[in-house]
């Protein structure tokens, strides 16, 4: 048996599944203050009527770093950053205890200023008086050359509980990204631990087995154990939970809208041949980009409790949220009180909704049943327009070969799945202001939860090749090693994916069913003057992200 | 987040997948470390920069700009179509205004394209700031543009495509032509026809460095543009003035280039040469961006960058103000007459295409009239072609020049003389 545990802004979700079988739902409110408390009662609730003991593995999203970066509840991390020419390293000063030090490394990894130690001593004893112990080591360039990260660390590791070097977060480019990617991973570092330690220590005492997994942003979970040095990972999971239990819930293999439609805002994904898209770069924490990769995902704000009201004799829906339902005892009408009074659904007290819609129509002189159901579809196309607006953006992505931009793949969504408290109510508006079929999964009201218990372990590493330095390096794994001139782009491939296996491996993930693809590659001779004096191979690949396995009840369309 | 003082929006093309041949300087490599730091600064990041997607041109928006003489085909790649697809695109962006500033970061290059094409010469076979231009034109009209070059290498396409026209003014700063590849791009270079004037060159010694640009660009290209007053300034954004340009001999920087790009402020940047892909192309790109944009620049430097080691001596610092001088002189007070109406005006040409070992020798005729440019006629035969002829109809053609002009493509063409009759009509009726 595994089990799926979404821990959300409201509720938790968790499901326990076997064999393919939903055998155990729970649903409880969040104890913001006690997470592990929150773990807890929703395990005993799923495990109540069966032994705690079947449970193998448990899957946890979680909203605990989250929250922490959100609300500002981090730890002071000291921040030092090597930067070189460019962008004024100053504009992604983060923390309160923020320093330059002078180095930098070019483009293609060659060092070009040697770290100033002095500097870097001064910033050490400073972060020291105030009494720092966590830190981030960022430099331009790292994952092409970490030496200057490591030496930073180096130097701050005697007076350090822990270190984040930015190249062991991700290969992909992007310094500022890098900066605040390991600054959140460093100040949310203490109160992760101290969660993983108690729940670890949970699951020990209902006599659950050891496999802890964390849901990642990107449809993927990572090991408890690495969890506990990026923990930065976990941030934003819940689209993920969501995108992934609606693969579980209505599996489909053509491209594809997912709307989860909430109370305040409904969120938008897509499926690309049923596989969902990705975030470009990373996702955005608090006005900052990272470097954690994501899910592609996209909130508006229109859902089950936005307003309806009359601006300049139109009828309008959203974004602000007035709190719920006129017919659950609120003073103003929200589209699931139209919703109620067009006759397309019957939530609570029916005639409130009436009431309600009915004084806003009376008051502009219209009609309460027409206003309703302009209130409706005004909400289905302000959810279609930005489906449309974030279609054309994807396609709008750009490409960097003539092949690709000649014979680019659009993305034309065929199919729109729903699911969320109005999800059913809101199917034919939705479809017909989209122009799509809409479907509607059971069980979806604990998808997330489903989509977290099913979610399979992933990893993403870049490998890079410089055969005319005689450099291959793996960034995220520290692999950094000489290669001979006729290294290929099909040495690399294997290497890394080598590498990537060899770590699952050591952080005893279970390799049944791990996928490895390559999911880029080039090669450029470089030449200087008119011969070609080496390659520059980049590959990156990853463990293919999905479902451990597909619910029983569900068939493939 | 960094915000862009204006937005700006990039349609980065590197082609990956593209070269003239491997070892050739135009090859698949040459934006991959400009890519490199753009992506590792973060640029698209930035609050109001955002980066696009290339059109791709058809064959109708490159004939109207070029007589095609030479296969299309074989001639014009589909990374060309990219190319100019990238131009268009940026330029779309701005005149749709979605974007205050366009940059297209393309390539392969085009501004040794000339109006006739007889095949590929200075790693150019179609010129995109042309091909760009004609394009805004033939959905927003006669717009009056100003073409500033700022390639190490004259632009001798771009200067013969609006030789005749007086709505573009072409002004080219380059690497004097007794030292360089093409070897024109000289003061007395001046335009013909109604364009008398509206072509300007300042060939700048070999070793101008910062001060020597600036000082072109303050004392001359910025006064003769308040005068002209176009309504659209495109910047061909070479990069090869570059101090570590393998192929060039001056000494310009990053923070040089940044610089002459706050201070012209174009509306549309368009990538040229730049041969020196690891140590400057990664930091002059960065540079012009950041500039066009209206974000500082001032940590944008070359990691050995020293200004002292590089600056002009003092024999140089003067001859480069004389050049400016004559520039400007010759703008104003053009040397040459305007021509009677009713004449043709002639040009002989040997055109040498160097990328594909081809010569062309042209005959090139325009109708001096008092109403309009006048119809454009080149006749054309290359080492590899027999004689064709391009009949062109200005925008602005009067009645009688049009009528004219298709007198002369039919007559052409019925006398069974030429291999080809191109005609170009920049105002069919109706
Ligand atoms: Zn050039
Ligand atoms: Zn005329």
């Amino acid at each position: 048996m595994i089990a799926g545990i979404d821990i959300g802004g409201t509720h938790t979700d968790a499901v326990l599944v076997d064999n393919g079988r939903i055998v155990a739902k729970s649903k409880i409110p969040t104890l913001h203050e006690d997470l592990v408390k929150t773990v807890q009662r929703s395990l005993t609730n799923l495990t109540e009527k069966k032994k705690a003991g079947g449970v193998t593995r448990i899957t946890l999203s979680t909203t605990l770093a989250t929250n922490a970066l959100v609300e500002g509840a981090l730890e002071t991390a000291g921040v030092l950053v090597c930067s070189g020419p460019g962008i004024d390293p100053l504009k992604y000063s983060i923390g309160p205890a923020f320093h330059l030090v002078g180095g930098s490394v070019d483009h293609r990894g060659r060092e070009t200023e040697p770290v100033d130690t002095r500097e870097l001593d001064r910033a050490a004893s400073e972060c020291r008086e105030k009494g720092v112990r966590v830190f981030a080591c960022v430099a331009k360039f790292s994952p092409r050359n970490p030496a200057h990260e490591l030496l930073l660390s180096r130097r701050l590791a005697p007076h350090a509980d822990f270190i984040t070097e930015g190249h062991r977060l991700s290969g992909m480019p992007g310094f500022g990204r890098r900066i605040a990617t390991a600054y959140y991973n460093a100040a949310v570092w203490r109160l992760f631990n101290r969660f993983a330690d108690a729940a670890s220590s949970t699951a020990a005492a209902l006599g659950i087995g050891p496999d802890i997994h964390i849901l990642k942003a990107d449809g993927g979970t990572m090991p408890l154990s690495e969890s506990r040095i990026l923990p930065v990972l976990s941030i934003l999971s819940g689209p993920a939970a969501s995108i992934m239990g609606i693969q579980a819930l209505f599996p489909v293999n053509r491209d594809a809208v997912c709307i989860d439609i909430g109370g305040t805002t409904s969120d938008i994904f897509f499926l690309a041949d049923g596989v969902p898209l990705f975030e470009r770069g990373g996702i955005a924490l608090d006005g900052r980009n990272t470097l954690v990769p994501s899910l592609f995902s996209k909130s508006i704000g229109v859902g089950g409790d936005s307003h309806v009201r009359m601006e300049s004799g139109r009828v309008t829906v959203g974004p602000r949220r007035l709190g719920p339902a006129m017919a659950t005892g609120d003073k103003a009408p929200t589209l699931t009180d139209a919703l109620n009074v067009s006759g397309r659904a019957a939530y609570g007290d029916v005639s409130r909704s009436q009431g309600g819609i009915g004084l806003l129509a009376k008051q502009h002189g219209a009609d309460p049943g027409r206003l309703a159901d302009e209130a409706v579809s005004f909400a289905a196309n302000a959810v279609a327009r930005e489906v449309e607006r974030l279609v054309a953006a994807i396609n709008e992505r750009p490409v960097y070969t003539v092949r690709e931009l000649l014979h680019e793949r659009r993305l034309v969504p065929e199919r729109l799945l729903l699911m969320g408290g109005p999800a059913d109510c809101l199917a034919k508006p939705l479809g017909a202001a989209l122009g799509i079929e809409a479907g509607i999964p059971e069980h979806f009201d604990v998808a997330n939860a489903i989509g977290a218990a099913l979610t399979k372990p992933t990893r993403c590493i870049e490998l890079f090749a410089d055969t005319a330095i005689g450099i291959m390096s793996v960034p995220a794994l520290g692999v950094r090693k000489a290669v001979p001139a006729g290294y290929t782009e099909s040495d690399a491939e294997r290497d890394a994916a080598r590498l990537l296996l060899d770590r699952l491996k050591t952080q005893g993930v279970g390799l049944g069913g791990v996928e490895v693809e390559t999911t880029y590659k080039s090669t450029f001779s470089m030449v200087e003057g008119f011969s070609t004096v080496g390659r520059n191979i980049r590959i990156r690949c990853q463990v293919k992200p999905g479902l451990l396995y597909d619910l029983v009840e569900n068939k493939k369309e | 987040m960094i915000c862009a003082a204006r937005t700006t929006g990039i349609v980065f093309f590197p082609a990956f997948d593209w070269a003239i041949s491997p070892t050739h300087p135009e090859r698949e490599e040459r934006l991959l470390y400009t890519y490199d730091q753009l992506a590792e600064e973060g640029i698209f990041d930035i609050d109001g920069i955002t980066e696009a997607k290339p059109d791709v041109v058809g064959k109708e928006d490159i004939e109207r700009v070029h007589f095609l003489f030479a296969d299309f085909d074989r001639t014009v790649t589909p990374s060309h179509l990219v190319a100019c697809g990238g131009a268009v695109k940026a330029a779309r962006l701005v005149m749709e205004k979605r974007v205050e500033k366009g940059a297209a970061l393309v390539r392969p290059p085009g501004h040794h394209a000339m109006k006739s094409v007889q095949g590929n010469r200075g790693f150019c076979a179609v010129n995109n700031e042309a091909v760009m231009l004609e394009w805004i034109r033939s959905h927003y009209g006669p717009i009056r543009t100003a073409i500033v070059d700022t390639d190490c290498h004259h632009g001798d396409g771009t200067q013969d495509i609006y030789w005749y026209d007086p709505d573009t003014l072409y002004i080219s700063v380059h690497q004097d032509g007794r030292t360089l590849y093409p070897g024109s791009g000289f003061p007395d270079e001046k335009g013909g026809g109604r364009g008398i004037g509206k072509t300007v060159n300042i060939p700048l010694p070999p070793g101008t460095s910062e001060e020597g640009f600036l000082h072109a660009l303050e004392h001359t290209i910025l006064p003769i543009l308040e005068d002209y007053k176009p309504d659209l300034v495109i910047n061909s954004a070479g990069q090869d003035n570059h101090y570590t340009d393998p192929i060039t001999n001056m000494r310009f920087t990053a923070q040089g280039y940044a610089r002459l790009t706050e201070l012209l402020n174009p509306d549309i940047v368009v990538l040229e040469g730049g041969y020196s892909i690891q140590d400057a192309l990664p930091y002059v790109n960065l540079g012009i961006i950041l500039a066009l944009a209206g974000t500082d620049y001032s940590h944008v430097r070359e990691p050995d960058y020293d200004p002292d080691s590089l600056r002009e001596d003092g024999e140089t610092r003067e001859y480069i103000k004389a050049v400016c001088d004559t520039a400007l002189r010759e703008y104003f007070v053009p040397s040459v007459p305007l021509p009677e109406p009713g004449r043709f005006l002639e040009r002989e040409k040997r055109i040498y295409y160097d990328t594909d070992c081809i010569t062309e020798h042209q005959k090139e005729s325009i109708l001096a009239c008092d109403s309009c440019p006048g119809v454009r006629i080149i006749k054309s035969r290359s080492s590899s072609r027999p004689l064709s002829i391009g009949v062109e109809i200005p925008m602005k053609g009067c009645e009688r020049c049009r009528e004219e002009g298709h007198r002369i493509a039919g007559e052409s063409k019925k006398s069974g003389r030429y291999e080809k009759v191109l005609l170009i009509d920049r105002c069919p009726q109706g």
